[in-house]
């Protein structure tokens, strides 16, 4: 009698995420199953897979909200953000382990991709979501399960064929079930390929391969053991953003500076190499019928790689600036360039005279280096590897207790230690001999004999060979501890709870070159940096009558650093950022929701505020002819917005689902800025001004509107999209007080000295996208064969062809003038300002899938 | 548990089957027959005895004495014979000194020849054998130095690339051996020797002494020096022949930080003139030899 009391107990504690997940399986059993495959089908080869791109994704998808549950899938072709979040706000935990990358928060979801069939067991959860193994994130997050018992049994294949990032896909998977004697294993692997000829974007090729296994043991009802392991090895080329003019030029916005040819051979020049063997090991612990404890060991080994052209010389980018027709005619009409049509025609005629003339000349720069060699002189063209490789080691473990019918206790606690590689390797010398390990910026500043060129003083003028290590070679380790704790109860018409966090983060760098701008403190380790961080959650939900219900959750939160913006300099020296802190988050958020049976609705407010970030990056000063490593402090951010998302149920085969969004995420006042500069190695001070600056790289508005159509197996989808307020991720640069103050002493663009002595500016403004109109449309059936379900869909995306749509991009980092030694700039023709970097979403694309399941 | 086996055997299978796409490139063959850079389908003539190549190519020595009036008048006019120089490269942007300028030799003399590209020395390294064709290109003088180029402002100007690369011919290792008979010898300066005969070509200076106080470098940008085009002009004694001699060094050449040395020194590096005024550009650090 009591165990069945314990079971209806259960059952009952169990309804509002049994309710939750069961809205969806509603949704997606009367549909062919591979619908339930769309929301990553549709984003993996977009998501988080490069570890430099600013136009990361994040993954909401909390099935209780039909906003965050649709935003994924239907607004990844404008690589939305959710609440205009940094990933790095959005925590993945797997087995109740989280597995965000310990130096930048993010998760990097490639690592996941191709094993479809072994991710769609999640429980995801949104910012005021009360869970069984978080403090959830400010965006989120999700505890995939990879336990082979709760896999789906049986056979099943899937091929696919598309025109994106990748051309053919071929999935198999099996997963036995549960055997008598207590046995489940589930296995997957998968395939994502396109080559040079038939990816959508010229010149990248994508190889990837991708592999899950599990296998779990049952000892009769208390324990069981899971161990999984995965990975998908992958190569892949990049595309690279490019401005405006060039994609006018080459009348094409994928238009991809990153290749060229050799031999007539198209060949690229950055690759990515990744490949990140993963084991997690897991013990089901049932305590009792109503206490359980899930303990996980994770293991992780990464080597990632990038590579890049990279020159001591002449940048043989085919998009560089100088390469422009308006590098020669000041087509702005500023006034201060020159007016060369003959120069500016001659520029036009060889860009659009064909592809080649576009695209970076390989022959060329092998011939320059054999060139070189009969002079015995360095390779000034070269293909560099960046590495950041990765071995990190987690032990996590979760405890729920459910207290009784109201109530419930979930704690958890986390270790983790990672290290991360960084290295450069020389990966091709481009026929030439040689490569000298010395800081070319720095030479000039002090003569070529000068100790401080070298890169590395205990092994002075090494001459570099394809494989060998050279610029930087350095050790990041960072080590974690958390712990949370969450109580729920349900009283009358309310279920409220309380979670609490804290956590512990040190962090070093450990050199293993000896720089020579900074001999004393490059080599070896570093001191370390330690952080207490935490904070809490709380929320209600008062469930009115008829279906209504209002949420509402406020929280507060002190967040370590990441190791990743904690360096001034990492490549050179051991030193921290000035001023480094833990980022205060403060948010809330209201909710207003409808659930009867013809309309479930939810409508959301939020707002959070976050002070005292800190923000790291670095780029090329051609004014100092050098890399400026910028470290950005006392950073305050605002943002809000409101959600709305509703489902209409129209008839029983027909329902609508309406989306929309209007959000703004915002510098406030002026920032702290620290930079250091690569051919000098000092810091220097300055204020920088990202007052009213947005996030950029996301819609900040979108709205979408979908008709969905279901009968005799048959599933039809018409869905209407718009986006708008897209930005472009900010520089520094044009909003420092150190160049207000040149720009002051040069009387240009109306610099000024405020009241209070400080330069200042007022008309620099950050640089836009554009939005546009997105017509997407999806059409399946399934059929039998042999008795077994053979699903077919065909997704059609952006059926309009509008290609227009700005995805992402950033405003370059150089000055719209040049500066004599004597501080006095001269104006340049070309504009750096009116011509940012973009990415523009892809024109109509397609995906055929097939699957079947036996 | 049988279908497991196969899936793992796949997943091994195609681990270690899965290839590589990035293919092992290799240094393109053709680029030593086929230089890509400059225009090979320039005739290489180097019969001295044919009578072809005596009407096609001149020296610079030849050259400058045709243009002596245009070029000490500081003035430029475009060259309309059909004319080809055969030279040989003796100095380039190597170290960052020489800036948009070639410096080219044969056996009769030197010549600068101004272009408007950087890099120069990543396609035209020193010792280089080349050929230019002259016709469509202007000879000028600057400081009533001879220079080759384009028009600019009435004056001589460096000419466009394209331009550039339309009118010369990079020697492969073969062509060159075969008589080409351009030399890039050193010869000590002296300033006694004409001017248009050192200037364009490599000079040694030796046991010559550079002012300085001690504690200055050769080209600060700081203002502890005047500098004209970014280039600082120190003072050498001890030449050979003429107290009216200077190092020229810029300011964004790889060396411009490197101490002025107390003692003598040997330089070597293209002889070059402003008016009256000899000014030796050193190449690269390695130019001058500290005793």
């Amino acid at each position: 009698m009591t165990k069945k009391l314990q079971l209806l107990a259960l059952a009952l504690l169990a309804a509002p995420q049994l309710f939750a997940q069961s809205s969806k399986s509603a949704e997606t059993d009367s549909i062919p199953n591979d619908h339930e495959d769309m929301d990553f089908t549709m984003t993996e080869s977009q998501l988080g897979e490069d570890d430099d791109m600013t136009n990361d994704v994040i993954q909401v998808g909390s099935s209780s909200n039909v906003y965050t549950s649709n935003i994924n899938y239907t607004w990844s072709a404008a690589r939305f953000k959710f609440r205009a979040l940094d990933n790095k706000y959005n925590d993945v935990y797997i087995n109740g382990m989280q597995v965000n990358n310990a130096e930048n928060g993010r998760f990097q979801f490639s690592n996941i991709g191709g094993i479809n069939d072994a991710t769609r067991n999640r429980d995801a959860v949104n910012p005021f979501e009360d869970n069984t193994f978080s403090m959830s994130s400010l965006g989120g997050s999700a505890n995939y399960d990879f336990r082979a018992g709760n896999m789906s049994a049986g056979q099943k294949i899937t091929l696919s064929g598309c025109n994106r990032n990748y051309t053919l896909r071929a999935m198999y998977s099996y997963g036995s079930g549960w055997t008598k004697k207590g046995w489940a294993v589930f296995g997957t692997i998968g395939y994502r390929w396109a080559n040079m000829n038939t990816a959508y974007v010229d010149g990248t090729f994508y190889n990837s391969l991708s592999y899950f296994l599990a296998i779990q043991k049952k000892w009769g009802e208390k324990h069981m053991l899971n161990l999984a392991t995965w990975a998908n090895p992958t190569e892949r080329a990049q595309q690279g953003a490019s401005t405006d003019e060039a994609y006018w030029l080459a009348n094409d916005r994928q238009y991809n500076p990153y290749w060229g040819y050799q031999e007539g051979k198209k060949r690229a020049s950055r690759i990515i190499n990744d490949f990140a063997p993963s084991v997690l090991l897991t013990w089901d612990f049932k305590i009792k019928d109503n206490i359980k404890m899930v303990t996980s060991a994770f293991f992780k080994y990464q080597k990632y790689s990038s590579s890049k052209l990279n020159y001591n010389g002449t940048n043989p980018a085919p998009d560089y600036w100088k390469s422009f027709p308006s590098y020669y005619y000041d087509v702005w009409d500023t006034g201060t360039g020159d007016k060369d049509y003959d120069g500016w025609l001659d520029a036009y005629n060889y860009w659009t005279s064909g592809t080649a003339a576009r695209q970076i000349k390989f022959d060329n720069l092998y011939f320059a280096n054999t060139q070189l060699n009969k002079s015995g002189s360095d390779a000034i063209y070269y293909i560099q590897n960046r590495h950041n490789d990765q071995m990190t080691l987690g032990l996590s473990s979760n405890f729920n207790w459910n207290i009784d019918q109201t109530s419930k206790l979930s704690a958890g606690i986390q270790l983790n230690t990672n290290k991360g590689y960084h290295y450069q390797t020389m990966n091709d010398l481009l026929g030439g001999e040689f490569f000298h390990n010395v800081n070319t910026y720095a030479i000039g500043t002090y003569a070529d004999t000068d100790p401080r060129v070298q890169y590395d003083l205990n092994h002075p003028n090494q001459r570099i060979y394809v494989g060998d290590r050279f610029g930087y070679d350095y050790d990041i380790n960072v080590q974690k501890f958390n712990a949370y704790a969450q109580y729920s109860k349900d009283k009358g018409i309310s279920h409220s709870f309380i979670t609490g966090r804290i956590g512990g983060t040190r962090m070093w760098r450990d050199g293993h070159m000896r720089n020579g701008l900074f001999a004393d403190n490059s080599y070896g380790k570093s001191g370390v940096g330690g952080f207490l961080d935490g904070g809490f959650k709380m929320g209600s939900t008062l469930n009115l009558s008829k279906g209504h219900s209002v949420t509402m959750g406020v929280g507060m939160e002190a967040k370590a650093p990441h190791a990743k913006d904690a360096f001034i300099n990492p490549e050179m020296c051991n030193d921290f950022v000035i001023n480094l802190r833990n980022q205060k988050l403060v948010s809330a958020e209201l909710e207003y929701a409808i659930n009867n049976s013809w309309l479930r609705l939810n409508l959301n407010g939020y707002f959070y505020h976050s002070y005292h970030g800190t923000e790291w990056q670095c780029y090329f000063d051609d004014n100092e002819a050098s890399f400026t490593y910028v470290s950005m402090s006392n950073i305050t951010k605002n943002a809000y917005g409101v959600e709305l998302g509703a489902k209409f149920k129209i008839t029983s085969s027909i329902d609508i689902v309406a989306l929309g969004t209007y959000s703004d995420n915002k510098y406030v006042g002026e920032t702290d800025v620290n930079y250091m500069l690569s051919n000098k190695g000092t810091v220097e001070y300055s204020r920088c001004y990202m007052d009213g600056v947005r996030e950029g790289g996301t819609p900040l508005a979108a709205a979408s509107l979908a008709l969905n159509y279901r009968i005799k197996g048959w599933f039809l989808n018409l869905t209407g999209n718009y986006y708008d307020r897209i930005y472009l991720s900010a520089t520094p640069v044009t909003r420092l007080e150190s160049v207000y103050e040149l720009w002051q002493k040069n009387n240009y663009r109306d610099a000024y000295i405020d009241n209070n002595g400080r330069y200042r500016c007022d008309n620099v403004n950050q640089a836009r996208g554009d939005g546009g109109f997105m017509l997407d449309a999806s059409i399946g059936k399934q059929f039998r064969v042999a008795k077994r379900p053979l699903s077919v869909n065909l997704q059609l995306c952006n059926i309009t062809n509008n290609r227009g749509i700005t995805t992402g991009g950033y405003e370059q980092s150089r000055s719209n003038y040049s500066v004599a030694a004597n501080g006095t700039i001269s104006g340049r023709t070309y504009n750096f300002e009116k011509n940012p970097k973009k990415y523009y979403a892809q024109g109509f694309n397609f995906m055929l899938n097939v699957s079947y399941r036996f | 548990m049988k279908k497991f086996n196969i899936l793992f055997a796949l997943v091994m299978g195609a681990v270690s089957f899965t290839s590589c796409m990035d293919e092992d490139w290799r240094t393109p063959e053709n680029i030593i027959d086929n230089p890509p850079y400059g225009n090979n389908d320039i005739a290489v003539y180097s019969d001295e005895t044919a009578q072809q190549y005596n009407q096609k190519v001149i020296t610079i020595a030849q050259l400058k004495a045709q243009y002596a009036s245009v070029i000490l008048g500081n003035k430029c006019e475009e060259i309309k014979d059909d004319v080809q120089l055969q030279v040989v490269i003796n100095g380039n942007d190597q170290g960052g000194n020489i800036y948009k300028q070639l410096s080219v030799q044969d056996a009769t003399g030197g010549i600068i020849v101004g272009i408007n590209q950087t890099d120069q020395f990543a396609f035209m390294p020193t010792n280089q054998k080349i050929l230019i064709n002259l016709k469509g290109a202007y000879i000028g003088g600057y400081g009533n130095m001879a220079q080759i180029g384009t028009l600019y402002n009435g004056g001589i100007g460096r000419m466009e690339s394209n331009d550039w690369e339309s009118r010369m011919r990079l020697l492969t290792q073969a062509e060159s051996a075969d008589s080409v008979s351009a030399v890039a010898d050193t010869i000590d300066f002296d300033g006694s020797i004409p001017k248009e005969q050192l200037c364009g070509r490599i000079v040694r200076l030796k046991d010559v002494t550079i002012s300085g106080d001690g504690t200055q470098t050769l080209a600060p940008d700081d203002g502890s020096v005047p500098l004209t085009s970014n280039c600082a002009n120190r003072k050498i004694t001890g030449a050979k022949g003429s107290t009216d001699i200077v190092l020229r060094t810029s300011t964004f050449s790889d060396f411009a930080s490197r101490a002025i040395p107390s003692g003598e020194v040997t330089i070597y590096g293209v002889c070059t003139s402003y008016r009256n005024t000899f000014q030796i550009l050193m190449r690269t650090n390695s130019d001058m030899i500290e005793q």
